[in-house]
């Protein structure tokens, strides 16, 4: 209320002085701005681009055990993309994001349909409950599912013993990319869900009181009001996911203390990465090896972009 | 209401570029080098004098190790020298601690004075130059109070000497008296008798096995390499090495495991997993190939089986030769960056010989012990523990040690080592395929990395 | 000037409600969905109560024959000092200093880039946001080697510093800023004379608010959870926060070699325990108010 005063006071200034006063208001406020963004820019400029630009730097030169340091140029990079264990934790990070990404999104999508429906009893019961491992730190999250995938006293193991059925082998090789999916989804299908329940609940009630009107069903407008609504947020989960997949670390990182023999140091890209710099001294071919995958994420993210607009526009 | 729409800056094809596009140019602009400290140390003898003198003016020295309540220790030489303060910093078991250590170094700051390592890491952290050695410091006299194996494995190609042993690992084999009874199986002495009591066990029980070797776990590997003679990692140099890791002696070591794996006679799951911990508690394994800390670690770790178990050397390939080889037991080591190289070799020295320390790490910690006088102590190998029926235990390590070969050398980029083995030889015991065409891998990939690091590959 | 106040608010109102209209089979199916989520908890309450022993010899998913839940707690609390309460306390300290620290920053630029023109304006902005797709792991090697420069490795800024820079809180700052601050209140201030950041804090700051909380929110689990960073940056266990007390637990618990106790597993279960509660109990006291703030932020971006 105090706004539409407030403006209508501002448009009755004369409007002779306007145009210069108009002018130097704006220069003003240009430098307020900076003013405003300079504490979180000094930040990032001091604890993001710097340290990525250390990295940019480290990049070119190659320290041996034997001779020290020297420049390589673009050396590392071209190893890099030769490296078969790099292009296998790549394909292997796409594989899960294919695989991990639509399950995920697509259950938060029904989980939040179905709580926005209005036909679930307890609903807010069930919303805050499948909200709450994304409370639970990636440490804890990868323990407990470590122990329920345990094969001899995990309790899957248990009861399919109990009646005598094969025990699913969670932590085997063939096995393993799915059992992380798994976890992941735990961990990120209720947060996603609150996105696009609120999303959901923004939209306009008249909106739903004009497709009444018109003798729509609930099938009908999920489909034709809902789902269209939810189309930015999906845009933006999915945007996450694949920054998320492709940085995949945090739970194969700590898997491995109880699958080692399948969860090898390369097992994703980020994990190599990892490895490389911090327990095989060749921090600057890690640094090439991070640059590529932050390369690879940009590209993946536009090309997800890309569709995601032209089916919109087709 | 506003929302996202593809004019948003993120998700519009244009702004997307412009942001890609723009970190990249950033991230080539800035640069900046790190240079390395430098430090002077003593080259020859430091003289009583200057020793008396750094052990009296105050100084603050920093210790990383995981040792639980080594204070107790530190407190014994910190009575002895109230000028020198030793901050205790667990800064990790293991792999997290030279993680933490190496970038330190890489930092040129944030190192400690003092550090444990373990045997087998101490050539990898020599040939980045971060070791100090402890000759002009006094350390050769202590020689003869040590167990001459571990001497061996603390000195330098050239006589320094890197590190104080503090406690060691020799290998030898626990078994379950009480499985070995109900199957009618005698104690192997030889790898032979040991296969054959795998294959009779495994037919008897298909639910149980012999024993596990597990596939993560390189450290057992080596050992039974080093067990049979081979020093498959020789450096003469800083900038040359050989590397056999598929030799005679690795072929016949891949031969039988690789075979009994495939025979499904043996476990290869992974070790120190919660699944292996309740195949120790659950009986599934009938002995354990391991170290002299292994009897403690049993009796904190499989409650329910106690009484039940108990401890023998290590099947022979040689019965009239018997040997062993050592796996785990770590050592101090002083950080060459040190500020106060004369009190941190003190320090270092101390710990680990004073005879009151040493016994305080045998009684409080269950270490097994480095120094002889410890292993010829009543009192220590007298212990009778219930857990292993009253067999004084400590007494079959102590004399496994005196079997253990002095030669073996470790290479000087053990985690390449080690990951390299778990992704060839370990993988083809826990997928059962053929081992020894993984040991092929194993040193072809070692070679690799190793000229690639510049070394000339002998 | 399309925005008015109505839009500033995220808008509650409803969907067709079908009040009294309940549905059994959705209501089965979703509480089907509910026991997958909460069964790894339930399994870890239930773990918290057992001895190691117990862990691997009794079922899962039931408490054993004798709960020692109080005997777990008082190990895990007395366990080197009560060094457990330490890391909570640290994690507490990191993640709220974080939180607000981060909120307020991206809040102030948000709304600078929002509602300002500057030189660079657009490229800073599309800077940043690139930044997002950087694998952190890039950044952390580097980032030792600066702050081991300036001597913060193992201080606690160590840890708060690289959490206080939050491009995706700056990103929804600014997309929020834009509709939630309408200009013609920012020009009427101005011509009463009120100066910018007297604008900021009083007027801008209260219209940000939904805003400000879910970003609040963000870092908080973010911090919380964080892991690799406090883990590279620390060497001091007195310093750690939960996670990475609880994985140095966890390397105690199963390591080999000498020094090793498989005791700790159930002293690191009752301790993942006990990390756990206070950010779920936390989110279902404040639940009014970050969900308000995640739909906006849903909405918005």
């Amino acid at each position: 209320m105090t706004a539409t005063i407030a403006a209508s006071t501002a448009d009755s200034r004369p409007a002779g002085a306007g145009a210069t006063r108009q002018r130097r208001v704006d220069a003003r406020n240009g430098r307020a701005g900076a003013l405003f963004a300079a504490p979180f820019l000094a930040l990032f400029l001091l604890l993001f681009l710097a340290p990525l630009g250390y990295a940019a730097y480290l990049s070119l030169f190659q320290t041996k055990l034997v001779g020290g340091t020297s420049f390589v140029g673009l050396d590392n990079y071209v190893r890099a993309v030769q490296d078969p264990l790099l292009i296998r934790g790549v394909v292997r990070v796409a594989t899960f994001f294919v695989i991990q990404v639509p399950v995920m999104l697509l259950l938060a999508l029904l989980f939040a349909l179905a709580l926005d429906s209005g036909l679930v009893r307890l609903a807010r019961v069930v919303r805050l409950g499948i909200f709450v491992p994304y409370a639970v730190p990636g440490v804890v999250a990868s323990l407990m599912w470590g122990y329920l995938y345990g094969p001899d006293y995990g309790p899957f193991a248990q009861m399919s013993k109990a009646l005598e059925l094969p025990v699913p082998p969670f932590l085997s090789e063939g096995w393993m990319l799915g059992s992380l999916a798994n976890v992941v989804t735990w961990e990120f299908a209720g947060y996603n869900m609150i996105i696009l329940y609120a999303a959901l609940r923004a939209i306009p009630g008249d909106l739903y009181e004009a497709a009444a009107v018109d003798g729509a069903g609930a099938w009908r407008i999920a489909w034709s009001i809902k789902l269209p609504a939810l189309r930015p947020a999906l845009l933006l989960a999915l945007m996450f996911s694949v920054i998320g997949s492709f940085q995949l670390f945090n739970e194969p990182n700590l898997l491995q203390r109880i699958a080692p023999d399948v969860i090898d140091s390369a097992y994703t890209a980020n994990l190599y990465a990892y490895s490389l710099a911090f327990t095989g001294q060749q921090t600057n071919y890690a640094a090439a090896v991070s640059f590529l995958l932050g390369l690879v994420i940009v590209i993946v993210s536009y090309a997800v972009l890309l569709t995601a607009n032209r089916r919109r526009s087709s | 209401m506003p929302e996202i729409a593809p004019n948003h800056p993120l998700l519009s094809r244009r702004g997307f570029l412009a942001a890609a596009g723009a970190v990249g140019l950033t991230a080539a602009l800035a640069a900046c080098g790190a240079d390395s400290g430098t430090t002077s140390t003593a080259t020859g003898p430091v003289s009583q004098a200057d020793i008396d003198k750094a052990m009296t003016t105050p100084t603050e020295l920093t210790f990383w190790t995981w040792v639980p309540d080594i204070v107790q220790e530190v407190a014994l030489f910190q009575k002895k020298y109230p000028a020198i303060k030793v901050n205790v910093v667990d800064a990790g078991r293991g792999t997290p601690e030279y993680t933490k250590l190496r970038t330190a170094l890489q930092a040129g700051t944030g190192a400690p004075d003092v550090v444990q390592i373990e045997y087998q890491y101490i050539p990898t952290f020599t040939i980045t130059d971060s070791l100090l050695d402890l000759r002009p410091y006094g350390a050769s006299e202590l020689k003869d109070k040590f167990v001459d194996w571990t001497w061996g494995q603390v000195s330098g190609a050239n006589g320094e000497i890197w590190a104080i042993p503090q406690d060691t690992g020799p290998m030898g084999m626990l078994y379950r008296q009480d499985i070995f009874d109900q199957y009618g199986i005698q104690p192997p002495k030889t790898w032979d008798e040991f296969a054959d009591a795998a294959r009779k066990l495994h037919a008897a029980n298909p639910e149980i096995y012999l024993t596990n070797l597990a596939g993560n776990q390189a450290g057992v590997w080596h050992g039974l390499l080093w067990q049979d003679g081979a020093n498959p990692f020789v450096t003469s140099g800083k900038s040359d090495i050989a590397i056999s890791v598929n030799d005679e002696s690795s072929k016949k070591l891949a031969r039988y495991w690789g075979g009994l794996a495939q025979e499904g006679v043996i476990g290869t799951e992974a070790d120190f997993t919660d699944s292996w911990y309740a195949s120790l508690n659950n009986g599934k394994y009938a002995t354990w190939i391991t170290a002299a800390w292994g009897p403690v670690f049993l009796a904190g770790s499989a409650k329910s089986t106690a009484g039940k178990w108990r401890a023998a050397p290590l099947p022979q390939w040689d019965a009239s030769k018997p040997a062993s080889a050592n796996w785990g037991g770590s050592t101090s080591a002083v950080i060459k960056s040190t500020a106060n190289p004369i009190a941190a070799a003190q320090f270092a020295q101390f710990l680990n010989s004073d005879p009151e320390s040493a016994k305080l790490f045998a009684t409080e910690q269950f270490f097994f012990p480095a120094t002889k006088a410890l292993l010829t102590d009543p009192s220590y190998v007298g212990d009778a523990p219930e857990f292993f029926g009253g067999q004084q235990v400590n007494q079959v390590f102590a004399d496994i040690g005196t079997t253990v070969n002095t030669a073996f050398t470790w290479p000087p980029f053990l985690d390449q080592v080690v990951t390299d083995w778990t992704e060839t030889v370990g993988k083809s015991l826990t997928a059962r395929t053929d081992a020894v065409a993984a040991l092929d891998e194993w040193q072809s990939r070692i070679t690799t990395f190793a000229t690639n690091q510049g070394f000339t590959v002998r | 000037m399309t925005t008015t106040i109505g839009s500033t608010r995220p808008r509650r109102t409803a969907g067709p409600r079908t009040a009294g209209r309940r549905s059994t089979p959705l209501t089965v199916a979703m509480f089907a969905a509910l026991a997958y989520f909460l069964l790894p908890l339930f399994w870890l309450v239930v773990a918290s109560t057992k001895s190691t022993e117990d862990l691997f010899t009794t079922f899962g998913l039931w408490f054993s024959d004798a709960p020692r839940l109080f005997t777990n707690i008082q190990g895990t609390l007395t366990h080197d000092g009560g060094i457990f309460a330490h890391w909570l306390l640290n994690t507490v300290v990191y993640a709220v200093v974080s939180a607000f620290g981060a909120a307020l920053l991206a809040a102030a630029a948000g709304y600078g880039f929002a509602k300002f023109r500057f030189r660079g304006h657009g490229a800073t902005f599309n800077l940043v946001l690139g930044a997002i797709m950087v694998p952190t792991t890039a950044l952390a090697i580097p980032t030792y080697l600066m702050f081991a420069k300036v001597g913060l490795v193992n201080t606690p800024w160590a840890v708060i510093l690289p959490s206080l820079v939050s491009p995706f809180g700056f990103y929804l700052m600014r997309v929020y800023a834009q509709d939630a601050v309408p200009d013609s209140i920012l020009e009427a201030a101005r011509l009463d004379g009120a100066s910018e950041v007297r604008i900021f804090f009083l007027i801008a700051m209260r219209l940000l608010a939904p805003g400000l909380v879910t970003v609040v929110l963000f870092t908080l689990v973010a911090t919380w959870n964080n892991y690799l960073l406090p883990l590279i940056m620390l060497n001091d266990p007195s310093l750690y926060p939960v996670t990475v007390g609880l994985a140095s637990w966890g390397s105690q618990a199963v390591g080999g070699g000498s020094g090793a106790n498989s005791d700790m597993l159930a002293l690191l279960l009752t301790g993942s325990t006990l990390s756990v509660v206070p950010l779920v109990v936390a989110f279902l006291l404040l639940q009014r108010y970050w969900q308000s703030g995640l739909a906006t932020g849903g909405v918005k971006g």
